[in-house]
């Protein structure tokens, strides 16, 4: 099983490194600090020792006996050194220690004891070094000098882990416990979303901590999650009323053939009546599933370079004859090369609706264009020469199945504008109607495809 | 000729075997993909209607993806409750030659079936295709009727050489609007239909025999035949 990478085990395994960090770090100095000090000291009573023993050579005696007093009288307090001489009996003779200590080895060089004076435990390095007259010399170093440095050391050591323990472990929860509290926060936003409170959000702070960062990030899928719920339920709701319409028309229609049973002739041109019905709820359905596409943004992987000049000039080639027809003129000055990113197959058939629109209101001309805005912004203009659409109506146009007192009665699913807003929504844009010519008597509609 | 339909639908399948039987297709019908399989490697057929969503764990994708594999060419149309653009662009990546989404029209489907079926009265010879007495040069791009040059706009040229390698086919207006504007679109008013009248007055108006026809509830049908 892998182990949980959680807060607790983050927070023992910082603690267990520091720890170790600290032994890698104190334990070479605590060695250095042994090894150098014992071998000064050795070295220094071994320095005392043959000085005395040349003493003895050279001045007989008397003279080594009045240098060991000398030594000791002039020792500095707190710098206990110790000096014996001892007969070849080991009795003492001269120095500062009372008796010959019992734990000195019989033969010569360095060892470590401890032995009592005046009451006192004493801890010392002692090095004995036979004389040439065949007395015994004994020199030594109190230890306890040393011991205060090495108990500091020890006691900032500790202290120094205890410390890293005690803020390691006490970080590690305090983190723990905000991470838990933000988590809980995001779970506790969860459960109530998934409960259908879609309103919810997760605080935010506003600072630009990482996990402010990440509840703002939360926030926004929220936000998505929330506009594209609400676009289900319009949907549905448009679905259910637009839908409804042509269904019941067409069940009304066949149940009457049921029980009007007519002869073949009245029977065919009912049936042709119903199909047509049916491709008008196709139509309307198949509006409606383009329109969810693109609002998904699935569409975004058509995304190719489209030269607009071409595009536009492809759309007003094919309603050409159209417009002939009803005797209307359609105007497209050709603009330089103008490309961009987009999706020529939507972008198409939005420009479609637009003249689609403008050719079923336009009283004589209907004019075309695409240029870059002052904003260098794309546009793509449409405008025609009819009755316009009132300043309150123009925001209702583009929503789902509103068709404006103007346009019952003529064809089309209600979805043409909504579609053309999704498109420029979808390129990152937005769709801009005004009034073509203002105060006219005929104002016309002026509708720009903004790209972004 | 010989048609497989793959589809687990019943009633679908029942109408697509008497609509592709009065065209004159004998049918063999398969209600599952393994069966499909099983029959599509077993018999020759000249054309396969496939359902992209089969019952069972081989689907109609899977299908055509291992058909192809194993190199069967037979023309195979899709047909589909999915038509968003990227289903689409599945559908014909894994081997199928067209795509038709459900609901569909049985006119539809014979127009469509035709056209991947590349059955055609007309025959091209050299860089010229001929349709009667209308003459189409796809070099010089120059049309004539009865030996008379006609003038056509570019896309004029476009539509009419479309009708005239399908000619004898029935061609449906999306058709024309895929593959002569590449429009993806079902605009809401009739300008194919306009378009068409412009190029029959172009083609057919002083003429005795008129080639471009309309076909009540289908589209068009560019052909000699009365």
């Amino acid at each position: 099983m892998r182990r949980r990478l959680s807060a607790s085990n983050i927070t023992a395994s910082y603690v267990a490194i520091s720890v170790v960090v600290l032994i890698l770090f104190a334990a070479p100095i605590l060695y250095a600090w042994d090894t150098i000090v014992e071998e000064r000291s050795t070295e220094r009573l071994r320095e005392d020792g043959e000085r005395l023993a040349r003493v003895l050579d050279r001045h007989g005696p008397q003279a080594l006996k009045t240098v060991i007093d000398a030594m000791v009288e002039a020792q500095p307090p707190g710098d206990e050194k110790f000096i014996l001489l001892a007969d070849p009996a080991l009795h003492a003779q001269e120095g500062n220690l009372a008796a010959w200590p019992q734990s000195i080895p019989d033969n010569a060089g360095t060892s470590r004891i401890s032995f009592t004076q005046a009451g006192k435990r004493i801890d010392a390095v002692m090095m004995r070094m036979p004389l040439s007259n065949g007395d015994q010399l004994l020199v030594g170093r109190n230890e306890a000098r040393f011991a205060s440095a090495r108990t500091l050391f020890w006691v900032g050591l500790v202290g120094a882990a205890g410390a890293v323990l005690f803020f390691g472990l006490a970080g590690g929860m305090l983190i723990r416990a905000m991470l838990l509290a933000e988590v809980q926060g995001i779970s506790r936003t969860a459960a109530a979303i998934v409960a259908g409170d879609l309103k919810r959000r997760l605080p935010t702070t506003g600072e630009t901590n990482e996990l402010d960062m990440l509840a703002q990030t939360v926030n926004r899928m929220l936000d998505q999650i929330e506009q594209l719920i609400r676009g289900v339920r319009n949907v549905s709701n448009a679905v259910a009323h637009d839908l409804r319409t042509p269904l019941t028309e067409l069940r009304s229609r066949l149940e009457e053939l049921t029980w009007s049973r007519p002869g073949a002739d009245d029977v065919f041109p009912a049936i042709e009546s119903a199909v047509q019905d049916i491709d008008r709820i196709i139509a309307i359905f198949n509006a409606l599933l383009r329109l969810a596409e693109i609002d998904n943004g699935l569409s975004r992987s058509g995304f190719v370079t489209t030269s607009m000049t071409r595009l536009a000039a492809d759309a007003v080639e094919f309603y050409q004859p159209l417009a002939e027809l009803k005797s209307l003129h359609l105007h497209f000055s050709p603009s330089p090369e103008i490309e961009a990113a987009a999706d020529p197959l939507l972008l198409a058939q939005a420009l479609g609706n637009l003249i689609d629109n403008a050719l079923k209101y336009a009283t004589r001309d209907i004019r075309i264009a695409v240029q870059r805005d002052a904003d260098a912004r794309l546009a793509i203009i449409v405008s025609d020469d009819g009755p316009g659409i009132a300043a309150h109506e123009r925001d209702k146009v583009t929503q789902r199945f509103y068709r404006g007192d103007a346009s019952r009665g003529t064809p089309g699913t209600g979805l043409g504008l909504s579609l053309v807003a999704a498109v420029a929504k979808l390129h990152g844009g937005s769709l801009k109607l005004t009034d073509a010519h203002p105060g006219s008597e005929h104002p016309g509609l002026e509708i720009r495809l903004i790209l972004a | 000729m010989k048609a497989l339909i793959v589809e687990d639908n019943q009633r679908v399948a029942q109408f697509l075997k008497k609509g592709l039987g009065e065209a004159g297709y004998t049918v063999d019908h398969a209600d599952n993909g393994r069966d499909g399989m099983f029959l599509a490697v077993s018999e020759a057929y000249d054309a396969i209607v496939m359902d992209r969503m089969l019952p069972g764990d081989v689907d109609g994708i899977t299908l055509i993806a291992t058909l192809r594999r194993d190199g069967c060419t037979t023309p195979i149309l899709i047909l589909s409750a999915l038509g968003e653009v990227d289903d689409r662009i599945l559908g014909l990546k894994s081997g199928g030659d067209d795509y038709l989404v459900k609901p569909f029209s049985i006119g539809e489907l014979l127009a469509r079936l035709d056209a991947i079926l590349r059955r055609s009265q007309n025959r091209q010879i050299g860089n010229t295709l001929a349709v009667a007495d209308l003459q189409m040069d796809l070099l010089s791009h120059k049309v004539s009727r009865g030996g008379k040059a006609v003038t056509l706009q570019p896309r004029e040229f476009k539509l009419l050489e479309y009708l005239m390698r399908h000619a004898g086919q029935i061609v449906t207006r999306t058709m024309l609007l895929e593959n002569v504007w590449d429009y993806h679109f079902d605009p809401q008013t009739n300008v194919v239909d306009v378009h068409i009248s412009k190029l029959r007055q172009k083609i057919d108006a002083e003429a005795e025999m008129p080639l471009l026809k309309t076909i009540r509830n289908a589209g068009y049908m560019l052909t000699a035949d009365a």
